[in-house]
């Protein structure tokens, strides 16, 4: 298991250190100046600038110096247009927290009720019940997060004024998470909807189980069993399903960032893009395949945790 | 009661002998052939997909989609690049539907006077619609109205833009079908690109297995190993917007699924006696693969390709989102919804339209590759 658990985070290295060659030789390598086309520089002045970030040595110089920055000073670089002369890492520790705030969030309302929905359209299948679950389902797993979003916006912060229409930036505690409730929720629904019909899916093949059966035999009740022993073994694999999901959230969050105006990761990538400032990019970029690369690998791990069954790294 | 022959039955008794025939004196004794015709696979799968109600309804709804996005930016007189700065941001009016109260062209303006209504040089006449809201604010009598914005802006009487217009005077209509078509097309193209790429790659680690298949697996596993958010990002950014690049970023890392399904159909085929028939007979491996083996996946790879196009759709709507998308005068959904998403507190027709229709168009496919999946593969009904 330990030798496994070592190959792993070898193989997510190498992968990441090949992100992180690619992103930066591809941002490197789009044309232009990141100083182009400013009137009041003269060209003495271009030039120093880009001695001064290296830009005027060859690709591969530039990557070591790159690398060597951020290996031994934890520097990612520094924001050029965006916020000029900022380095990259703290406009990171400014974002990071409430994109986390909101992902954490919709992922920690969408359990419970994704949770209770399969349930309860596994144990009335094939009734109203069941088709009802299955219907909102697939429109929550069809409609995009966006869509959501926009509709959500205008239906209930704009026409209804329950919710802020924009998330504002100086509340604080329950205030925050009221000006947030939006994001939040058309987030959710989308891992809601897939908890719930992979939860069905996983509770209605349990139920006809052998297991079930002699739970029934040897005296328990319909809800003893399913809730003892059905709901327990249907529960385990969802962990499969719920750490990937959390890096799906992230990626939606970056449409609904920018909706809502929440200053966070999402919105510093749409901006960074369109300005353009490719320190930053780059940055981003790096920081959503670290969070991607280790759920994937969390979630290798855990199989082998949560059912000892599969042998982890095995040969045959 | 049967009629049985029985020597005691009288009934029978008194039948004229000469009646009586022999029946195959002359005739071969053989089996009956079938009277009904035999029903073959895709038969017999669109008779299960019919059966099933969702699935036809979605697939209409796909239709009736893909019809408009055929035919309807030709249905009126605009191009879907027109720009008219007099007729900007223009509420959604069609002519036959407005006699009904729905479509009429009519937005709210707050806050008026009451005894400035009658001013014809202000509200020109028969402009307004509907006056509510009725109230006196200190000693003024203030009302809200609605008003034909067509005949309050003075815009003539034959100018007629059925989905409003956007914030360069754009007609919605063109546009949205436009951007219908743009991104179907994107999702088409990419998806036929994945399936094609995947059943070539997955077929031929599948047959040969061994060591190829190790090398040909351990290669997929690399490039999905990539978030996708990270790859479709730097792919665009390298090769800049555009529909071919999108094509291609979508196409990156997509194709892996279809591979996997292939190769897995392929070992459980690869092992069958009529493979080894053939083989026997000299049939090439080539011929083996796509005329013998292949067409056993034939169902699972047009569900899979149903379920790529809106994960396809998805994409490119989300990309546009991000100021990825497609370049600025050509429209596509993603366009259309993030433009209009900006002035949804003003003119919520821009985006209403477009998102009603990527939701119709989402859930239709999803519905369609469920009832597709059902009848492929019945073993798999409501997994």
């Amino acid at each position: 298991m330990l030798k496994y658990v070592f190959e792993r985070v070898l193989a997510m290295l190498v992968t990441l250190a090949i992100i992180v060659t690619m992103g930066f030789m591809v941002i490197r390598l789009m044309p232009g100046s990141m100083f182009e086309g400013n009137p009041d520089m003269s060209p003495e002045q271009l030039a120093a600038l880009e001695a001064k970030y290296h830009l005027d040595k060859p690709l591969l110089v530039q990557y070591g110096y790159f690398l060597r920055d951020a290996f031994t000073k934890g520097d990612w670089g520094t924001s050029l247009k965006l916020y000029p002369n900022v380095p990259v890492w703290e406009i990171l520790q400014t974002r990071i927290p409430i994109s986390m705030y909101i992902n954490v969030y919709s992922l920690l309302i969408s359990l419970p009720i994704g949770v209770i929905l399969g349930i309860v359209a596994a144990i009335k299948k094939n009734t109203w019940v069941d088709y009802t679950v299955s219907f909102l389902v697939v429109i929550c797993i069809s409609v995009p997060s966006f869509v959501f979003a926009t509709l959500m916006q205008y239906f209930f912060a704009f026409k209804m004024e329950a919710f802020p229409i924009i998330y504002e930036p100086t509340a604080v505690g329950m205030a925050k998470l009221y000006s947030l409730a939006l994001p939040i929720m058309a987030l959710a629904l989308s891992p809601i909807a897939r908890v719930a019909r992979y939860l069905r899916a996983e509770l209605a093949e349990t139920i006809n189980s052998d297991f079930m059966l002699l739970a029934k035999t040897k005296g328990l009740t319909e809800r003893q069993a399913t809730i003892n022993h059905g709901i327990r073994n249907s529960l385990l694999p969802l962990m499969n399903i719920i750490v990937p999901m959390f890096t799906n959230i992230l990626g939606g969050s970056l449409v609904i960032e920018t909706i809502f105006a929440i200053p966070g990761m999402g919105g510093m990538m749409v901006n960074s893009i369109n300005a353009p400032d490719y320190e930053v990019t780059l940055a981003i970029l790096i920081f959503y395949s670290i969070i991607s690369l280790s759920t994937i690998l969390l979630v290798d791990i855990s199989y082998g945790i949560i059912d000892p069954r599969i042998r982890m790294g095995g040969k045959k | 009661m049967l009629n049985v022959y029985t020597p005691d039955n009288e009934k029978y008794n008194n039948i004229d002998k000469s009646k009586f025939v022999l029946v195959q004196a002359e005739k071969e004794i053989h089996d009956a052939k079938f009277e009904t015709k035999a029903v073959g696979f895709f038969k017999d799968a669109a008779m299960r997909f019919i059966r099933s109600k969702i699935s036809v309804v979605a697939l209409i709804g796909i239709l009736f989609i893909l019809f408009l996005a055929i035919f309807g930016p030709g249905m009126n007189e605009y191009g879907y690049n027109d720009q008219n700065l007099d007729y900007i941001n223009l509420p959604p009016k069609i002519p036959v539907l407005a006699e009904y109260g729905i479509f009429d062209g009519g937005r709210v303006l707050q806050n008026r006077r009451v005894d400035g209504l009658d001013d014809t040089s202000r509200y020109p006449e028969g402009c307004i619609l509907r006056v509510f809201n009725e109230r006196e604010v200190k000693g003024v009598k203030m009302c809200d109205i609605e008003v034909d914005y067509y005949k309050y802006a003075g815009i003539p009487e034959d100018v007629v833009f059925w989905f409003g217009s956007d914030y360069l005077g754009r007609d919605l209509w063109t546009r949205m079908w436009r951007g219908a078509r743009v991104s179907l097309f994107i999702a088409f193209i990419s998806v036929f690109v994945n399936v094609f790429i995947g059943i070539v790659y997955g077929a031929v680690a599948g047959y040969y297995g061994g060591k190829t298949d190790m090398i040909m697996m351990r290669i997929t596993e690399i490039i999905n190993a990539m978030p996708q958010l990270v790859v479709v990002t730097l792919f665009i950014l390298f090769f800049g917007t555009g529909i071919l690049s999108i094509i291609l970023a979508l196409v990156v890392q997509n194709w892996i699924g279809t591979a996997r399904m292939i190769r897995a159909q392929f070992y459980r085929f690869k092992g069958s006696e009529y493979v080894l028939a053939s083989r026997t007979l000299g049939v090439k491996d080539r011929v083996l693969i796509f005329r013998h083996i292949l067409p056993n996946s034939i169902g699972p790879i047009i569900t899979r390709a149903m379920m790529a196009i809106p994960g396809a759709i998805f994409t490119e709507s989300f990309l546009a989102y991000i100021g990825l998308g497609i370049r600025a005068p050509e429209s596509s959904i993603g366009v259309l919804l993030s433009q209009g998403q900006k002035v949804m507190q003003q003119y919520p027709n821009q985006v209403l339209f477009p998102a009603i229709m990527i939701s119709i168009l989402m859930i239709s496919f999803n519905m369609l590759s469920n009832g597709l999946r059902d009848a492929f593969d019945p073993t798999q009904r409501g997994a």
